[in-house]
């Protein structure tokens, strides 16, 4: 019943979309499917297994997307839109076509069906990226569309040598598959096309190249969920075969492809937050170093393997409200060039602040739930006996937070004239957001 | 039969290693989805006729005809010059397609078990196709040649799927819907006119990184 509701809203709110004219009305379709996704998430949660029969990993990743969506939705009725009502319309549906696509890849339990979901995912947030029509826009997007599509497509031979794997008689759906039946040689050589494929779409280097361009083209609230969700996404056909391969007894193998992944993308990310100019690539940057701590996390194992869920969950709720606040900042400035921009401050008080407090939140400092989960990954790297890579990732950490920092003081600080104020929903959303994960940093759930 | 139209269709990655012209790749182009198309109609038996009729046709009709005829117009129209300008040299390219060639089957042949229906040879060549595709995509620089190599790994995946299909039959009209999005990318080049994409000159805003 319930995933009836989940997917039939959306479905007649995209009809119901072709004959208003007003964008209120829209706008309030959005926060009614937001609300309505969050109460359905709620009642997954109370009642485990409703939905669908949705398993904790779908659950974990559903709730994170509820939480920004709702948040995108409420920060929609703020940000002042100039463009047509034709193209509005587009972006709306679309919109809600993204969020279906994804709630479809957290839900799926087959491999296919998953495949095909990420692959709407891609189809339908490319259309949200060219939203603005710029040269610049239309070229992140295509860009997006290509590499991703390449990845989708090596995903896929992955997907087809899992199925080369299974003597005889073959399924996707992973509970199902034997894998005393599961030839290892085939399963290797799967895992590395999927997550070579997926991880294109996770933003993992060197793979990465259409993040920052999409990220930074996007429109503020759908660069909220790219990066706080849609990356998300992405992970679960890699954490789902990953227990194929830790069934088979190949682990260790899949631990060092994390490491390998993690490290050269944490490594990219600290050699481009330095490098770029624009602020919202240096929050897509600041993306694929976050990805890549992920895949540390579960790379290292034991008590990491903790940390990289809570990093998830940290992550996506700060960095969305980082891209909230960034796209504030737009509407003041109507600047991309951090260079252009002094005295937040004193332009527009709150937003400086929550720029400055989602920049001390992403690099880590408490009570950001962040804190905790590089603690444990840096905790992990040593009772492994890894020095060497942890040394190399407080450096690599190290040299991100100074960027991430020294660009939010240098905007937020120094003398400007100027006044501007935006409506009460851009504050509140990313606001909430920080809050959320505050409280989570704060109120960590127990370990055991 | 089989294993000759596999082999034919593995030549075909050479010829495109020795070639520079974009009409040359248009008709590898041709020339694989016809190839495909023979070898779904040897595999009828393999398939139920409904799945069958619906891939026969995908293969003939899109990748063969239209998508080969649409990237044709495409640089009719835009003018785009006739020569691909690699960033490697032919003997380069062709030495690599051959190390890809020992690679794949060097794979395949090491495989410890194989099924009756998927064979060593058509893994090989599948396996060949895909790093060939990837290959073209990221040593040339036009995005039109990127297309290209897209549309050969693409092929590659589909000879794949098309042996792991007797194991899950669905999965082979999955494969189709790689189709689809090659059709959205086409469309979104097609409609919103990137004109950049097929500007002559080099485009700045290549896969490369800022």
């Amino acid at each position: 019943m319930s995933a009836i509701l989940l997917f039939a809203y959306p479905v007649l709110a995209i009809l119901f979309c072709l004959f208003i004219t007003s964008r209120r009305r829209m706008d309030l379709l959005i926060v009614l499917h937001a609300l309505l996704h969050s109460g359905l998430g709620i009642h997954a949660f109370v009642n485990r297994g409703s939905l669908l029969s949705m398993d904790d990993l779908g659950l974990f990743i559903y709730l994170i997307l509820s939480v920004l969506y709702s948040a995108i939705a409420f920060y929609r009725l703020g940000s002042q839109d100039s463009s047509a009502i034709k193209d509005y319309r587009i972006h709306t549906m679309f919109l809600m076509i993204f969020v279906m696509a994804m709630d479809g890849a957290t839900i799926a339990k087959d491999l296919g069906l998953i495949w095909i979901f990420v692959e709407a995912t891609t189809i339908s947030s490319a259309m949200l990226i060219s939203y603005s029509n710029r040269k610049s826009s239309l070229e992140a997007a295509w860009k997006y569309l290509f590499i991703c599509s390449v990845g989708i497509a090596l995903a896929f031979a992955g997907i087809l040598l899992l199925v080369i794997a299974q003597a005889g008689e073959a399924t996707l759906l992973i509970s199902r598959i034997d894998v005393s039946k599961l030839s290892p040689f085939w399963l290797k050589i799967s895992f590395v096309f999927i997550l070579i494929g997926f991880g294109t779409k996770i933003g993992l280097a060197p793979l990465h190249f259409w993040l920052p361009d999409a990220h930074s083209e996007a429109p503020a609230p759908i660069s909220a969920l790219l990066s706080g969700a849609l990356l998300n996404i992405a992970l679960i056909p890699i954490l789902r075969v990953d227990k194929l391969m830790q069934q088979s007894g190949m682990a260790a193998l899949a631990k060092e492809l994390y490491l390998l992944m993690g490290f050269i993308s944490v490594f990219i990310a600290a050699v481009f937050v330095l490098k770029t100019k624009d602020y919202k690539r240096l929050l897509a940057y600041s993306s694929v170093e976050n990805m890549g701590l992920i895949m540390i996390a579960f790379g290292a194992g034991g008590m990491a393997h903790y940390a990289a869920y809570l990093h998830i969950l940290g992550h996506s709720l700060i960095k969305a409200a980082f891209f909230l606040t960034a796209g504030n900042a737009l509407l003041i400035y109507q600047d991309k060039n951090h260079e252009n921009i002094r005295g937040m401050l004193s332009t527009n008080k709150t937003s400086a602040w929550l720029w400055l407090l989602s920049s001390v939140m992403i690099i880590g400092l408490p009570p950001s739930p962040l804190f905790t989960s590089k603690f444990l990954i840096a905790t992990a790297l040593l009772s492994n006996g890894s020095y060497l890579l942890f040394g190399l990732l407080m450096l690599l950490l190290a040299i991100i937070s100074w960027g991430i920092i020294r660009i939010g003081l240098s905007m937020c600080l120094g003398e400007s004239e100027r006044k501007k104020s935006l409506s009460m929903w851009v504050y509140l959303a990313p606001a909430g957001l920080l809050l959320i994960a505050a409280m989570i940093g704060i109120f960590l759930p127990i370990l055991d | 039969m089989m294993e000759f139209l596999v082999v034919v269709f593995g030549l075909s990655l050479l010829w495109a290693s020795v070639t520079n012209m974009l009409g040359t790749i248009i008709k590898i182009l041709v020339f694989q989805g016809v190839i495909l198309f023979a070898i779904t109609l040897l595999k009828t038996t393999q398939l139920n006729w409904i799945s069958f009729s619906f891939i026969a046709l995908e293969t003939l009709i899109f990748k063969a005809i239209l998508i080969p005829w649409f990237i044709d117009d495409t640089i009719k129209h835009n003018r785009i010059r006739r020569e691909v300008e690699a960033s490697v040299s032919n003997f380069f390219s062709l030495a690599l397609m051959s190390l890809i060639f020992v690679l794949s089957f060097a794979l395949s042949a090491s495989a410890p078990v194989w099924t009756a229906e998927v064979s060593p040879l058509e893994f090989g060549i599948a396996f060949a196709t895909i790093l060939k595709g990837i290959f073209i995509i990221i040593a040339n620089k036009k995005l039109i040649t990127h297309l290209m190599g897209y549309l050969i790994m693409e092929n590659g995946i589909f000879l794949l799927s098309l042996s792991a299909g007797s194991h899950l039959p669905y999965i082979v009209s999955l494969g189709v819907s790689l189709d689809l999005m090659l059709s959205v990318l086409i469309a979104v080049l097609f409609i919103k006119r990137i004109r950049s994409t097929f500007d002559d000159a080099e485009s700045p805003h290549s896969l490369k990184e800022e």
